[in-house]
C-alpha cells in the first residue's frame, strides 16, 4: 500500500509544506504524537511531526535538510510515499491547566505550536499563548500556517526584529514568567533553545514539557539509538516520549549524539546530487 | 543402506577471506550428492533419540531416509509436517544443542548433520517450486497475529489451514521478526524470509506491515474486530550496561548496530539511506548470537580489528559453535575473561576506549555455568573507536504498556497457562515475548501450539 501525496509546496524559508492521505493515522493523531515516514524504497525511517490532521489527511512542515527531506521535495513526479506509520510516542493529557503557552522556533516546533493552539485553545478554561520565532520576515509561513488564529494570544517575534517582536521567544516568555502568567510551557524547535528555556523556567518552577528529536531508526523502541537521560534515568524518545520534562533533560548528551552521523550525510546529500535527485 | 563408516559431511561454504567483505550467505548448502551420501550415515534407530531433541518433534529418520532414497519431496512433506519452516531452522537452529546432540553416532564419532539435511530439503523444494496440498473450509471467525517472526508466522500458516480468516500485523516494514531486522544476510539470506512473507499472502493470510497495535489500532479495537488474539511481539527492547560512557557516540546496542544494517541496509549506503558509523577497532560485549552476528557485521562493514569481549571463557559462549568458529575464521578475536567497567571518550563525546577488568571462573552459577568473579585491581584500558553492546533484550514496552490489564511475569514477559492462552479472554502469546530471548524453533512450536488452543477455542468457545 502506498500513500497519496496531496500537497507539497514551499511555504517559507527552507520549510515546505506535505500533506499526505492516511485516514488512519488522521484520525489518531493526538499533541505530542509524531510519525514515521519512508518516501523511497531504499529508504530511511524519519520521524515528523504533524501540523493538521484532517478529513483523513495529515499535513507536516519539513526542512530541506539532508537527502530524504531534500530528494523528496526536488522530485516532481513523485505522488505517493512508501509508508506513513503512526501515531507513534506518547499523547499529551489533554485538559485544562489554566494558561498553556507553546514556544516554537524551527520547522517541527511551529507544526507542533499549530497542532497545540487548535486542541487545547478549544479546552474549556484554557487560555493558550502561542510564540513564534522566525529569524527575519523572509521566513515567516503564510499566515494560515501560523498558530495567530487558533490561539487566545499570540506573539511573533524575529530575531531581526523585521516583523512583530524583535529577538527569541526566550525574551519575551521570560515577561510572561514575572508576570506570573504561566502554567504550563509546551515547546518544539531548535535544540539548543529547548535548553534555554529550560534553564530559563527551572527557577519558576513552571512545568516545561519540549519535544526531543533524537535521532531514531525503527521508533518502536528497538534499537536504543533515540536514548535520553531524564534524571539520569535512560529512556526512550519514540516510546517514552517525544515530550518529556525539559528541566531534567541532559540537554549537552542530546546535543552531542545528534551529530553524530554529520559526516555521513554529507556524504549522502553529495551521493543524491550525482544522481541528480537533490537540487 | 546405512553406513557409519562414512564420515560427517562438510557443507561447502565461502572461504573465510573473501566472505570478509561481502554479505552473501557463508554457507553454501550440501549438494544432492552430498545430502544423500550424509543421509545414509544414519542407521534409523528403532528408538530414535534425535526426535527427543526437537522441540517441534520432526520425524527425522523417516525424513532422512527419503532423501537417502533420492526422494527429495518426500523428505520435504515429512519435514514439514512438523516445521513450516525449514529452510529457516535448518540455518539457524542451534542444532548441535538439540537433534544433533542426541543422536547416537554422536557416541563415537560426529553426528548426523540434521539441521543440514533439513537445509538441504527446504531449498529443493523452493528451486522445484514444490508446493503443500492441502484444502482450506473456509470459516467466518478471524484472528489477528500481531508480529510476524517465527511465532506468528507459524500461527497463522496453522490457523489458515483450520479455515479461520487471519490478518498479520506488522509494525516494522518489512514483514520476519528478526529474521528480517537481526539475522544478517550472510547467515539468512532476506530472500528466503520474503519467500515464506509472500507464501503466507498465497495462502490468503492478510499481511498488514506498518501498523503498530496498541498505538495505530487500540487493543480493544482489535479485540472487538477479531474473534481470536495471538501475540508475537517477540523481545525486541535493547539492554545497556548501565555504566559510565554509554552516551559516547560510537556506542550502539547490538539491536541497533543489526537493525541499521540488515533491515536498512547500511552496509549499501548511500544507496540506502540509513548510514551506519563503524570505525576501525570495534569491541562487541557478549558472546552470544547476536554478539557474534554484530562482530561478523562489523568485519563486513571493514572493521581492521574487532574483538568479542566476554567475562566468561569460549566453552561457556551461548553462540552457536559452527557460528563462534566462522567468526574466528573471519579474524575476530575473542578476549575471554574481561568485563567492561566503563566507556572513555575523547573531548567531542566519540568512544576512545573501553577499560575492562579481569575475571577469573568461580562455582558454578544458578545457570549452571561457572560464575565470573572480578580480580581486584587488574583494570586495564584498550583503544577502541566504536562499542556495540550485545546482552540480549528484553520484552518490548510499546505494546505491554498500553494494556496494563494483560498479566505479566516479574521479567516483563506475558504470563500464559501451558495452553499459551493468557489472562485475557481469547488471547493468546508466544515465542520471545512469552520465553524471552530464545531461539527460532520454540518460537515456531508456540506459534503452532497457540493456534490449536486458538482453534480449541473457537470450535466450542470454552476456556
Ligand atoms: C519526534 C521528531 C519529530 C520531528 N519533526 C520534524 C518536522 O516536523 N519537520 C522536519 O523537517 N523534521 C522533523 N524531524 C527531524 C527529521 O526527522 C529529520 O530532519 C530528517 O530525518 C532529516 O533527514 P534528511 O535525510 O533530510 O537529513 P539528514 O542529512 O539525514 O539529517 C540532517 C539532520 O537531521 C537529523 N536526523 C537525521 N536523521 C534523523 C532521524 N532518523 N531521526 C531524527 N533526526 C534525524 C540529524 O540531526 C541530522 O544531523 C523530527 C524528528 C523527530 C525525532
Ligand atoms: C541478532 C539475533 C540473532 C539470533 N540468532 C538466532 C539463531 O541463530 N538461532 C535461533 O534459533 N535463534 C536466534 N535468535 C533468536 C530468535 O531470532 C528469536 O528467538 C525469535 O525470532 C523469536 O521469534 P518471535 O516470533 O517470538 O518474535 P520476533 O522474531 O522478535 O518478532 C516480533 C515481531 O513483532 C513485531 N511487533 C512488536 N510489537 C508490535 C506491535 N505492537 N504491533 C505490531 N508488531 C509488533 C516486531 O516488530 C517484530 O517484527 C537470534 C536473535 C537475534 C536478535
Ligand atoms: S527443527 Fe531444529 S531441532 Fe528440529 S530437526 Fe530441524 S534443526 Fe533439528
Ligand atoms: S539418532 Fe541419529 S542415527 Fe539415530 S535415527 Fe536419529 S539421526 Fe539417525
Ligand atoms: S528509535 Fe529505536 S528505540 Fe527509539
Amino acid at each position: 500500500m502506498k500513500y497519496n501525496i496531496t500537497q507539497k509546496k514551499d511555504i517559507g524559508g527552507t520549510d515546505y509544506l506535505l500533506e499526505v492521505e492516511a485516514p488512519q493515522v488522521a484520525e489518531r493523531i493526538r499533541p505530542g504524537n509524531f510519525v514515521v515516514l519512508i518516501t523511497v524504497p531504499n529508504g530511511e525511517r524519519i520521524p515528523m511531526s504533524v501540523q493538521k490532521a484532517e478529513d483523513g489527511k495529515i499535513a507536516m512542515f519539513v526542512k530541506k535538510l539532508g537527502k530524504t527531506s531534500r530528494a523528496l521535495d526536488a522530485c516532481g513526479e513523485c505522488t505517493t510515499l512508501e509508508a506513513v506509520v503512526g501515531p507513534m510516542g506518547k499523547p499529551v493529557e489533554l485538559k485544562k491547566f489554566g494558561n498553556v503557552v507553546f514556544v516554537s522556533d524551527l520547522v517541527c516546533g511551529h507544526a507542533e505550536n499549530y497542532l497545540f493552539s487548535q486542541v487545547f485553545s478549544k479546552i474549556e478554561g484554557n487560555h493558550m499563548i502561542s510564540m513564534q520565532t522566525f529569524p527575519t520576515k523572509d521566513e515567516i509561513y503564510p499566515e494560515e500556517y501560523l498558530a495567530k488564529g487558533l490561539c487566545d494570544e499570540y506573539y511573533l517575534t524575529t530575531k531581526d526584529g523585521s516583523v512583530g517582536l524583535k529577538g527569541h521567544y526566550l525574551e519575551k516568555l521570560k515577561e510572561l514568567l514575572d508576570e506570573g502568567r504561566c502554567d504550563i510551557i509546551f515547546g518544539g524547535g531548535d535544540i539548543p533553545s529547548l535548553h534555554e528555556l529550560a534553564k530559563l523556567t527551572r527557577p519558576y518552577e513552571v512545568p516545561t514539557i519540549v519535544t526531543v528529536r533524537q535521532i531514531m531508526v525503527d521508533a518502536t523502541g528497538m534499537c536504543g539509538s533515540c536514548r535520553v537521560f531524564v534524571s539520569g534515568e535512560m529512556k526512550l524518545s519514540c516510546i517514552d516520549g517525544p515530550m518529556f520534562d525539559a528541566t531534567k533533560l541532559d540537554f549537552e548528551d542530546i546535543i552531542s549524539r545528534l551529530g553524530m552521523f554529520k559526516e555521513a550525510e554529507a556524504k549522502a546529500m553529495e551521493w543524491c546530487k550525482q544522481q541528480q535527485e537533490c537540487k | 543402506m546405512p553406513n557409519i563408516h562414512i564420515p560427517r559431511q562438510e557443507m561447502p561454504k565461502q572461504a573465510p577471506e573473501d566472505r570478509r567483505d561481502n554479505f552473501n550467505e557463508v554457507a553454501l548448502g550440501f549438494t544432492a550428492e552430498l545430502a544423500q551420501k550424509e543421509a545414509q550415515r544414519c542407521i534409523q534407530c528403532k528408538k530414535p533419540f534425535c526426535i527427543d531433541g526437537c522441540p517441534v518433534e520432526i520425524d527425522i529418520p523417516a525424513f532422512i531416509k527419503f532423501i537417502s532414497e533420492g526422494d527429495f519431496e518426500g523428505a520435504l512433506k515429512k519435514v514439514r509436517e512438523e516445521n513450516l519452516l525449514p529452510g529457516i531452522c535448518g540455518r539457524v537452529c542451534p542444532q548441535e544443542q538439540q537433534c544433533e546432540i542426541q543422536c547416537v553416532l554422536g557416541k563415537k564419532q560426529e553426528p548426523v548433520a540434521i539441521g543440514r539435511l533439513e537445509r538441504f530439503v527446504a531449498d529443493w523444494g523452493k528451486q522445484t517450486g514444490f508446493d503443500d496440498e492441502f484444502h482450506i473450509e473456509e470459516k467466518k471467525k478471524s484472528v489477528a497475529v500481531v508480529g510476524s517472526g517465527p511465532a506468528s508466522i507459524s500461527c497463522a500458516i496453522d490457523l489458515r489451514r483450520f479455515g479461520y480468516q487471519v490478518t498479520l500485523f506488522e509494525a516494522l516494514h518489512k514483514a520476519g521478526g528478526v529474521l528480517q531486522y537481526g539475522i544478517p544476510e550472510f547467515r539468512l539470506p532476506k530472500k528466503i524470509v520474503d519467500f515464506e512473507i509472500n507464501n503466507l499472502d498465497e495462502l490468503g493470510v492478510d499481511v498488514k506491515i506498518n501498523t503498530v497495535i496498541g498505538q495505530h489500532v487500540e487493543f480493544d479495537e482489535l479485540r472487538g474486530f477479531f474473534d481470536a488474539v495471538f501475540l508475537g511481539t517477540g523481545a525486541g527492547a535493547p539492554l545497556f550496561l548501565n555504566i559510565e560512557g554509554e552516551k559516547l557516540k560510537g556506542l550502539y546496542s547490538a539491536n541497533e548496530f543489526l537493525i541499521r544494517t540488515n533491515l536498512m541496509k547500511a552496509y549499501k549506503f548511500p544507496e540506502y539511506d540509513t548510514p551506519i558509523i563503524c570505525g576501525n577497532k570495534v569491541g562487541v560485549i557478549g558472546a552470544g548470537n547476536v554478539a557474534m552476528d554484530a562482530a561478523r557485521c562489523a568485519v563486513r562493514l571493514g572493521a581492521d580489528e574487532v574483538y568479542i569481549l566476554y567475562r566468561r571463557t569460549k566453552k561457556q559462549a551461548p553462540a552457536r559453535l559452527e557460528e563462534l568458529e566462522n567468526a574466528l575464521e573471519e579474524g575476530v578475536i575473542l578476549k575471554e575473561l574481561v568485563n567492561p567497567v566503563r566507556v572513555l571518550g575523547t573531548d567531542d563525546g566519540w568512544v576512545r576506549a573501553i577499560e575492562l577488568i579481569m575475571m577469573e571462573l568461580g562455582e558454578p552459577d544458578s545457570s549452571g555455568r561457572a560464575r565470573p568473579i572480578p580480580i581486584e585491581n587488574s583494570e586495564f584500558e584498550m583503544e577502541l573507536d566504536t562499542v556495540v553492546v550485545a546482552l540480549g533484550t528484553k520484552p518490548n514496552r510499546l505494546f505491554l504498556n498500553k494494556v496494563p490489564e494483560l498479566e505479566t511475569t516479574p521479567w516483563g514477559t506475558i504470563q500464559v497457562d501451558e495452553r499459551l492462552k493468557t489472562n485475557m479472554e481469547g488471547v493468546y502469546a508466544g515465542g520471545d515475548a512469552v520465553r524471552g530471548n530464545a531461539t527460532v524453533i520454540l518460537a515456531l512450536g508456540d506459534g503452532r501450539t497457540a493456534a490449536r488452543s486458538i482453534h480449541a477455542y473457537l470450535q466450542n468457545g470454552k476456556h
